[in-house]
């Protein structure tokens, strides 16, 4: 027995989109998602010479404008995408059409990633949608294409994750209602979920550490171990997409013997701050080790994210497996 | 070899050896056994609830039995889902279809979905819009037809593949006088044609049209199964009898000891109600009453003989 076919996937991904483009207003609804957009940029792109004093003719004011910006995008695409996929399954169950398909000789792993690669793809629209601004950042200076490239491919997997993960509610719960108000409690543990866990978890994981004293004695406290708790933030979108985003060098200025380093990168600075979280408990600081980090956080976010996504695929193909021998509480299967 | 195969599997049809079902604590199926031999219609009659629609998900691969025996053109739907897909072709009672599609586009997702070849797949289209006479809603979209069209679109659907094996939940409901009739002919035809059909429904005089063989379920398990020719032979109805001269008629019926009974609403035309009776026992009756001289202008049986049959059968029940 064969796991499926990419002929099988594309025919129902081919429904799918058939369908999804047929039904819904899309003209309107993805005008409105490029208005807000262009006048976030727009008004992100006013603000950043008055209200931070980065001016037009600041050199790579191209860098905080993507960085604000890409939040701005993973925000919105983590708003839409559970909206994408967390009814295809249940949804399909209420319409009656799921156990036409499911007697077919299409195979499960077929219709569960036909269906997704279908909802991914409205969700990649939508991120493409976006790339004018990404330019309009990259005119501005400082950003180059291969940078543009990591985070819209980072954010594009990201998407990918909830849109299984929503979709693997939509298989698993019987109402389509229910599995909408799921997906998005799913979107909220992982943004703001994880970093309440981290906030509240950390002061409680402590170690006593000893030092001397200058008068010879010794003083021992309890320290807080983030090098033990980092990995609770480490799946949160935006910590994987700040981190995972190519470091951008920072501007040195100097006024005569002062040397001032400025980093307007939003992602960089998140991305250094739970690289700290890693340093190891001993790390000295010195001068010349100061702008050292940790090691990276985002190829474990990264990768929790993928496993979890490549889990709720799975979880939605055994659910659509038949001959079913379970059939949950108000579930028809015809 | 392939092809030996194939035919042996045309030969076996449906056969269900004591199937048993449960959903929770309740019981759908304790026990079920049947068969649906190639080229003949078998009806599976039963009232709500005596595990008809569960039966034919079983039967369509859906869900898979507690215990029992099952084979689908001869293969077992657990052991051999795919195999059974494409041999067989499923109808369910309730269904939705893809409303933004046009019919074309409908049936021809199908066809894909069971892999018909492409060279073959747009002549079978054409070939089944002809059958359920849709060839001019081709090119509309799915939501202008009417529920009897959407109804013969489905049947088309579990067409597409030419199925060995036809399950339909409840086929004619929906369906116009018309459309029954033309879905009569096309289940005789592939009957005709060595298709096994297992049909369930509520309309009993329709069955009784198309049917070879009968099942009758009740409480998940099966009560009777018979062949339409013994059935007419031995069913017991009740007929209606009408004469010019009702008083001659009265007297005719007292003599030989006939309960009549005045007709429903008792008009004059109504002719009189005589309790059940088989076939023989009718002529025998007509031939008495005629050698008497009552110039009878009626005499027919009152519903159908299925519906007596059943109507019996779900009377012991209670």
């Amino acid at each position: 027995m064969t796991l499926g076919t990419p002929r099988g996937v594309g025919l129902v991904t081919r429904q799918e989109f058939r369908i999804r483009l047929r039904t819904g207003r899309w003209r309107w609804l993805l005008g409105a998602w490029v208005l807000v957009l262009a006048a976030f940029t727009m008004l992100l792109d006013l603000s950043l010479d008055t209200g931070y004093g980065i001016d037009r003719n600041t050199a790579q004011r191209g860098v905080p404008l993507f960085g604000i910006l890409m939040f701005f995008v993973l925000f919105m695409v983590l708003v839409i995408s559970p909206a994408l996929t967390s009814q295809v399954i249940n949804g399909d169950r209420e319409r009656g059409t799921l156990a036409t398909l499911q007697v077919t000789r299409l195979r499960p792993l077929e219709i569960a990633l036909g269906k997704l690669v279908a909802g991914w793809g409205v969700g990649l629209v939508a991120l493409a949608l976006t790339l004018p601004f990404a330019g309009w950042a990259m005119a501005s200076g400082g950003i180059t294409i291969g940078r543009v490239a990591a985070v819209y491919g980072v954010v594009a997997v990201l998407i990918g994750v909830v849109c299984a993960v929503s979709q693997a509610l939509s298989a698993l719960l019987a109402r389509s209602i229910t599995s909408a108000l799921l997906s998005y409690l799913v979107v909220a543990a992982l943004t703001v979920g994880t970093l309440i866990a981290f906030a509240l978890i950390t002061p409680l994981v402590t170690s006593p550490r000893t030092t001397p004293n200058p008068d010879g004695s010794t003083y021992t406290y309890d320290e807080v171990r983030p090098d033990l708790t980092w990995w609770l933030i480490a799946p949160n979108p935006f910590v994987v997409l700040a981190d995972s985003a190519p470091r951008v060098p920072p501007r040195v200025t100097a006024f005569g013997d002062e040397v001032y380093v400025q980093d307007y990168d939003p992602l960089s600075s998140i991305g250094r701050a739970v690289r700290d979280l890693r340093r190891p408990r001993d790390y000295v600081y010195t001068s010349e080790n100061e702008r050292e980090l940790g090691p990276a956080v985002w190829p474990y976010g990264l990768a929790f994210n993928v496993l979890l996504g490549v889990g709720a695929v799975w979880v939605t193909a055994l659910r659509l497996r038949t001959p079913a021998r379970r059939i949950p509480r108000g579930v028809r299967i015809a | 070899m392939q092809a030996t195969q194939t035919s042996e599997r045309t030969e076996l049809g449906v056969t269900v050896n004591d199937v048993w079902r449960h959903f929770g604590t309740v019981p759908a199926l304790s026990g079920v056994t049947l068969s649906a031999p190639p080229g003949q219609v078998t009806a599976l009659v039963g009232p709500n609830g005596a595990g008809k629609t569960t039966l034919l998900l079983i039967l369509a691969t859906l869900l898979t039995p507690d215990r029992g025996d099952v084979r689908v053109a001869g293969l077992d739907p657990r052991r051999d889902a795919d195999g059974v897909r494409s041999h067989m072709g499923w109808m369910p009672d309730a269904f939705g279809v893809y409303d933004q599609l046009t019919v074309r586009e409908y049936l021809g997702f199908f066809g894909d979905a069971y892999r018909l070849k492409r060279g073959d797949l747009a002549g079978r289209v054409d070939e089944l819009l002809m059958l359920i006479h849709l060839t001019e809603y081709g090119y509309q979209p799915v939501h202008v037809l009417s529920r009897g069209q959407k109804q013969r679109l489905a049947l088309a659907r579990a067409l597409i593949h030419r199925p060995q094996v036809l399950l339909l939940d409840e086929p004619a409901s929906g369906l116009d006088p018309r459309s029954r009739v033309e879905l009569r002919d096309i289940l005789r035809g592939l009957a005709a044609e060595g298709a096994a059909v297992l049909v369930s429904s509520h309309i009993l005089t329709e069955l009784e049209e198309i049917a070879d063989r009968v099942v009758f379920v009740a409480g998940g398990r099966t009560v009777g199964e018979h062949t339409m020719a013994n059935l007419t032979r031995e069913a017991r109805t009740a007929y209606r009898v009408r004469a010019t001269d009702s008083a001659a008629l009265a007297a005719a019926l007292a003599e030989r000891g006939v309960a009549a009974t005045a007709n429903g609403n008792g008009g004059h035309g109504a002719g009189v109600e005589l309790p059940p009776m088989s076939e023989e026992e009718a002529a025998d009756l007509l031939a008495a009453l005629v050698g008497a001289g009552v110039r009878v202008v009626a005499f027919e049986p009152l519903g159908s003989q299925l519906e007596s049959i059943y109507l019996t059968m779900t009377e012991e029940r209670r």
